[in-house]
């Protein structure tokens, strides 16, 4: 299901460690529409539980993550 | 007579598949899925007790104190020769915390050599010297100056809370404006790294690597307590079992001083409130009855070393994306990034300390040891303590709804 989303950005986050990753999302994500979908790259373990937190406390709809070659592709829908 | 073997046979198997399972939901539940916060709270608190019982309490900067001292030993610049890592116990309880960690990250499939972009490691690095500077004057970490210098009613711990806080408000208005200013470095180089390892998928290795850490770990044990040194390989338990706590939960103690102003969440800040009540109340009744000394862990802070090493340290944590012990937990997962960060932690605190012991005139300035029993009684210390990290929680849960403490990006 993952693999068919297209997403309207993507941001690359691979290298960043905690909290940069969240940040930048949270940057990017004020510069789009709502309806758009968010493609963030990342290697830190710790995405996978900030990324889907993230998403629900601040009202976006969290689509889902894809394994990647040493790293993570988390989708998101802005509100 | 051969139907029943069969069906017996059939039978057996299908028991033996159920065990099989049973196993590996457990291994699942314990090392693939994230414990949560409040549970590895409540064990910290406990571990906590447990390890200043049976020796002394926990800390991590004053391992990396002693690794940095044993290098510029081994160098030439320090002419005084310092206890051996392997026999001290402020340093096996480092080592222990890393090692736990990295069996943990190994256990749990997650090991990966993690190399970050030019200004992170930048960040790891001056992160990591600026806690090295600010441990040195409060004497301790996020742990060992704030943890568990509360649990052991320290007035100069309550002095490095009230900095951390300071210096963590301050370190995430910087990354506000690394954000705004600074473009981040490109990440191809990245990438090609990543691509080389496709052949072998280490991934599924880990786990038996993980394995056979936990064994060497045993087999270390048993050697010290062989040479009469139960002790420390007691505290290397403690400190390998610390280790997987903090792994397993992503246990950040950075978050309870960044997360009501950065994302407003406040689940760390009731995790470590709880953890640090429990801790507290072993700690009073270790000290109170006798059993441990009274001014174990209250430290000459009170209140410049406190509050000023407190707000450096705070600063620099933010910055390296993990205190002491969260530094190392990562460097245990492979973020090379923590790695360099606990590098330069343990080199730069050993030197400021020397700096310090140098100079009495410095270190009259960072201040005088203050029990607060001495001034208030057991009961009213343990009632205090309580009330302030009930208020903190009730506090950053009303600001996770209201958000009126979060820094505008």
């Amino acid at each position: 299901m993952q693999n068919k989303i297209q997403p309207n950005e993507t941001l690359d986050c691979i290298g960043l460690s905690c909290p940069m990753p969240l940040l930048k999302t949270k940057k990017k994500i004020k510069k789009m529409k709502s309806g758009q979908i968010l493609e963030i790259l990342g290697s830190d373990p710790g995405s996978k539980n900030d990324l889907p937190a993230f998403a629900e406390r601040a009202g976006h709809e969290y689509l889902g993550e894809n394994e990647d070659d040493g790293f993570s592709r988390f989708f998101l829908k802005i509100k | 007579m051969k139907d029943v073997i069969n069906l017996k046979v059939k039978w057996t198997c299908q028991k033996m598949k159920i065990f099989c399972e049973i196993i590996h939901n457990c291994y699942s539940k314990i090392f693939y899925e994230n414990w949560p916060f409040w549970f590895a709270g409540v064990l910290i608190g406990i571990m906590s007790i447990l390890t200043f019982t049976w020796e002394r309490p926990w800390g991590v900067a004053g391992g990396l104190k002693n690794w940095g001292d044993s290098f510029f030993y081994m160098t030439g610049l320090y002419s005084q020769k310092p206890s051996s890592p392997f026999f001290t116990a402020s340093s096996i309880l480092t080592i222990g915390l890393l090692y736990g960690s990295f069996t943990s990250a190994l256990m749990s499939k997650q090991f990966a050599l993690r190399p970050s972009s030019i200004i992170e490691t930048i960040k790891g690095i001056l992160g990591g010297s600026t806690m090295g500077i600010g441990a040195a004057m409060a004497k301790g970490c996020n742990i060992g100056g704030f943890y568990s210098a509360i649990s052991s009613m320290s007035l100069g711990g309550i002095c490095m809370m009230i900095g951390l806080f300071f210096g963590a408000n301050l370190g995430i208005r910087y990354l506000y404006w690394e954000l705004d200013n600074i473009p981040s470095s490109p990440t191809k180089k990245i990438h090609n790294i990543k691509k080389k390892r496709k052949q072998f998928n280490f991934f599924q290795l880990q786990p038996f690597l993980g394995f056979i850490g936990l064994l060497l770990a045993f087999v270390s044990m048993w050697f010290y307590a062989q040479n009469a040194y139960t002790k420390i390989g007691g505290l290397l338990l403690f400190g390998i079992l610390f280790g997987v706590i903090l792994h397993r939960s992503r246990f950040c103690f950075v978050r309870f001083f960044r997360d009501p102003f950065m994302s407003g969440e406040a689940n760390m800040v009731r995790a470590v409130s709880y953890s640090i009540i429990i801790s507290l109340i072993g700690f009073a009744i270790l000290k109170w009855t006798g059993l441990r000394g009274e001014m174990v862990f209250v430290t000459k802070t009170f209140w410049f070393g406190g509050l000023f090493g407190g707000a450096i340290f705070g600063f620099g944590m933010v910055i390296a994306g993990g205190c002491g012990s969260g530094s190392i937990w990562r460097a245990g997962e492979g973020h090379i990034k923590l790695i360099l960060s606990t590098i330069s932690f343990a080199l730069t605190t050993s030197i400021v300390n020397k700096i310090i012991q140098s100079y009495p005139e410095i270190k009259k300035i960072m201040g005088v040891r203050v029990f607060l029993p001495e001034y208030i009684t057991y009961g009213w210390s343990i009632f205090l303590i309580i009330c302030i990290f009930c208020f903190c929680s009730l506090l950053f849960t009303w600001n996770e709804r209201t958000e009126k403490f979060i820094i505008e990006m």
